[in-house]
């Protein structure tokens, strides 16, 4: 059966500090882990963003939200609104371990589906069904804005956890607390390169290190380059993740498969 | 009298062998400083409006500043500028060390040459004397020359008319838009000068502890990078976070480019390490070449002449660098129009053109341009004109903006930087707008470049109209904490002008308007601050900035916020009061159209 893949990536993530939708994950963005995964098993998928902040290049068609703010019921809609297919898995950004098994399984239910998982029904990692967007434009102008209302109105199966694979895979995290973390639960190693002249201070120029933040894995790997690397990286040094952004916050999460590079601040001629 | 300055400059023309002394007015001295400042002032009230760069009448300006002969670090530095023979603009270039103090001191701030010499001619400290020297390598006329003083000359790419040859001093270059073409074109082989007049100071014991405070931050951390590795340091970074540019622009993939990379080189290549005259930093790193050759190395040579070519083999690159000193060729020009012709070659747009890679052919093919031979003298015109030449919409990828070949900063993944290149008033130029520390900040989105970005570029183009009008070297701008209040400091110690931050940067704004009515009464348009259609279209196909792309939209927007953030109309042009600003003593075409 046919079937879409809608990931949410337009919310304001006010706990994290910063889009989670950019956030690093083995040297790719959370949003591109996402879509890499619906674009697996989905035959289409579309990202909805607010467009307050860019998007990398994506392997999705992106849409921006019909009107700000409305929260993931706004962005459930206009995803839904624009899909080929019936029904469509729908993702919050922020689900980097979310296994295309489970995604599967839920749109295996032919239907509306959303798993129960820590006690709650988890209403942005869930099977919509797009014949039901009115439904969503009424809650809209009631101001009923919680999406479980959506699936309830869509007479959604309500999946127990044993009944899918993988179902913990849908965890996601909203803090850079729970970022940390979730990078420190995933296996393998970042990369920790020194280029230019910063290279030739270092007494390593590539090596591989443990999740942590950026001042921990730093000081770890060159403590007298780095001792005063507490609240920011020390301005003589530029410090670059995943050949992206250029990042001075030191309790910046950075986990498997980053690639940090460190390099002079003084660039260019 | 002022302190710091002379007061007059030189004009001499080589047609008749005559100079004349002109008084410069204190209000300008103050208005413009001296460098690219004066120096475009100068050139703007010499230079008669659409002047054929290589025509007899054309200016060519050596200008000193207030700050040179002093001690202060890095202020042996002297600006040439004149209209180009390449992008038709005003086109100013620094260089330094012993030619710029000698220079200030023959008792002018300025030497301004016109005319044209019946014969090939050194000019030495005001005589005119026929020389047997054309033919003759940089390295070969200074040594010839320098018992008579210090030598600044043109190799043979400038006696023939390559459009963009450099002027050399003391194995440095006044290197980009074809300055030793001009020079060229004057018969010029030369210019020695020696003097005894050295300007008074007007506080010389602030000026002496102001210089040794300097000194001793000029060695520390800040400058570190280039006394211990050179800006050839960027290039295994840039490779890294995908702004290399590499085959002309094609955003592919370079296998090797880590061999050239000077943490690589160095331990192996690296013969001694140099310094300007005044300076203690010591940027200039050598390298060994060849059988018992050596060459001074930075960036910007290794990125057009290596990756840029697809070539990433050092032995080849670091001679392919050697030649263009020899043949007085600016690297990036060099690099960036050989580049374009080995993809003509590849598209089969240009027979007897090297393809990426061929080192050999761009060894043979850098001398063909020297001597215009061969294809040679179809890219001895540079990148733009080959390409109106060639046609089959090959201006679509020459590498260029108003006709000066890209420096190795790619748009696209530097997006401020995008538009630093596109708006600078001499052409693609990172000296002139260092956009690029912006993109390499936490401070903007270096991918997705914005109005305020945009807005955002003007504070170090502010900062470059300065440094490069007191003259100081950018090399030394990590160093100072607040450049315009410490500027102001200098020249208060130096000239004894009562002069403040906020003043200083009015006037790096005006010297920033100047090159820009220059340029619009030579004929600049909106459509030429723009970047090549390939880079506007066509994504980055590999590597590290893989699928960064940079729209035509995009860039329009930037510049249209840049413009009105410098007061300009969107368009760029400047409005009556920028223009009432420059002074009543230049020509009323300054004038917007």
């Amino acid at each position: 059966m046919p079937a879409a893949g809608i990931v949410l990536c337009g919310g304001m993530s006010s706990r994290m500090g910063r889009p989670k939708a950019l956030l690093p994950w083995q040297g790719r963005t959370v949003l591109e882990v996402v879509i890499d995964v619906l674009r697996s098993v989905a035959d289409e998928v579309v990202a909805v963003t607010s467009g307050e902040f860019e998007l990398p290049a994506v392997d999705a068609h992106v849409i921006q939200d019909r009107e700000p703010r409305l929260g993931p019921l706004g962005g459930i809609r206009d995803g839904l609104a624009v899909v080929g297919s019936d029904l469509a898995f729908v993702a919050s950004t922020d689900a980097p371990f979310l296994s295309a098994s489970f995604v599967k399984a839920m749109l295996g239910f032919g239907g509306a589906a959303a798993c129960e998982f820590d006690g709650h029904v988890q209403t942005l990692c869930a099977v919509y069904d797009r014949r039901y967007c009115e439904v969503a434009d009424a809650l809209i102008r009631e101001k009923r804005m919680r999406p479980l209302f959506l699936l309830e109105g869509s007479g959604y199966r309500r999946v127990l956890p044993d009944e899918v694979p993988a179902a913990d895979s849908i965890r996601g995290f909203n803090t850079p607390k729970e970022y940390l973390a979730a990078l420190r639960a995933t296996d393998g190693p970042a990369i920790l390169e020194f280029l230019g002249h910063a290279g030739q201070q270092a007494r390593l120029s590539r090596i591989e290190v443990q999740a942590g933040t950026l001042g921990e894995i730093l000081r770890s790997a060159e403590p007298e380059l780095f001792a005063s690397a507490d609240g920011e990286i020390p301005k003589q040094y530029l410090v670059s993740l995943n050949a992206r952004a250029f990042v001075r916050n030191a309790s910046m999460p950075v986990g498997p498969g980053d690639h940090i590079i460190v390099m002079d601040s003084a660039v260019g001629g | 009298m002022l302190h710091g300055y002379h007061g007059c400059y030189l004009r001499f023309d080589l047609t008749t062998g005559r100079g004349t002394r002109v008084p410069i007015p204190d209000a300008v001295l103050r208005r413009y400083i001296g460098g690219v400042g004066l120096a475009s002032w100068i050139l703007h009230r010499e230079a008669p409006v659409g002047v054929d760069p290589l025509a007899p009448e054309a200016p060519l300006v050596f200008c000193f500043s207030p700050l040179v002969g002093t001690p202060l670090t890095t202020s042996a530095k002297f600006a040439v500028v004149a209209k180009s023979p390449l992008t038709g603009l005003l086109c100013d270039a620094l260089s330094s060390s012993h030619f710029a103090i000698e220079g200030k001191r023959s008792g002018f701030d300025a030497l301004v040459f016109t005319g044209r010499c019946a014969q090939p001619c050194v000019w030495i400290a005001g005589e005119l004397v026929p020389t047997d020297l054309w033919g003759s390598t940089p390295a070969q006329t200074e040594s010839a020359l320098s018992q008579h003083g210090r030598v600044a000359s043109i190799g043979v790419a400038g006696e023939n008319g390559v459009l963009f040859a450099t002027i050399s001093n003391d194995g440095r270059h006044a290197g980009r838009g074809g300055l030793g073409t001009v020079m060229g074109a004057k018969k010029l082989k030369a210019i020695v000068v020696r003097g005894t007049q050295r300007p008074t100071l007007a506080d010389p014991g602030a000026v002496t502890r102001r210089a040794r405070d300097l000194s001793r931050r000029a060695q520390g951390p800040a400058t570190a990078k280039y006394r211990e590795l050179g800006t050839a340091g960027n290039l295994l970074a840039f490779s890294r976070l995908g702004t290399l540019p590499t085959r002309n622009f094609r955003g592919e993939r370079l296998e090797g480019v880590e061999r050239l990379a000077a943490e690589n080189l160095q331990p192996v290549r690296q013969e001694r390490r140099k310094s300007c005259a005044s300076c203690n930093i010591g940027c200039e790193h050598l390298y060994r070449v060849g059988q018992g050759a050596s060459v001074r190395v930075e960036y910007e040579n290794l990125f057009a002449l290596g990756p840029l070519c697809g070539i990433s083999n050092p032995e080849d690159v670091l001679e392919a660098s050697r030649l263009c000193d020899e043949f007085g060729l600016d690297t990036v020009s060099a690099g960036g129009t050989i580049a374009f012709a080995m993809e003509c070659a590849e598209r089969g747009y240009l027979a007897d053109a090297p393809c990426f890679g061929d080192a050999a052919g761009l060894l043979a093919l850098l001398a063909d341009i020297a001597h215009q031979r061969g294809v040679g003298k179809l890219l001895s015109l540079g990148s733009r004109r080959a390409a109106q030449v060639i046609g089959r919409g090959s201006l679509d990828f020459a590498p260029q903006v108003k006709g000066l070949e890209i420096p190795g900063y790619e748009p696209r993944t530097l997006q401020t930087m995008a538009l630093g290149l596109a708006v600078s008033t001499r052409g693609a130029d990172h000296n002139r707008s260092g956009a690029y520390e912006l993109d390499f900040s936490d401070r903007v989105d270096r991918l997705h470049g914005d109005e305020r970005a945009a807005r955002l570029a003007i504070e170090p183009e502010a900062r470059a109209a300065l440094m490069d009008s007191l003259i100081l070297c950018k090399f030394l701008r990590h160093a100072v904490d607040d450049l315009f209040e410490e500027s102001a400091d200098m020249l208060r110690e130096v000239v004894g002008w009562d002069v403040d931050a906020a003043e200083l940067r009015a006037t790096a704004g005006r010297i920033t308007n100047l090159k820009k009515a220059f340029n619009i009464r030579e004929g600049w348009e909106p459509p030429d601050d723009t970047l090549p259609r390939r880079l506007l279209e066509e994504p980055i196909a590999e590597g590290a900035g893989r699928g960064a792309r940079l729209t035509r939209q995009r860039l329009e927007r930037m510049v249209r916020s840049y413009n009105l953030a410098r007061g300009w109309t969107a368009e760029g042009y400047l409005r009556t009061e920028a223009i009432r600003d420059l002074g009543d003593d230049l020509p009323t075409s300054a004038q917007n159209p």
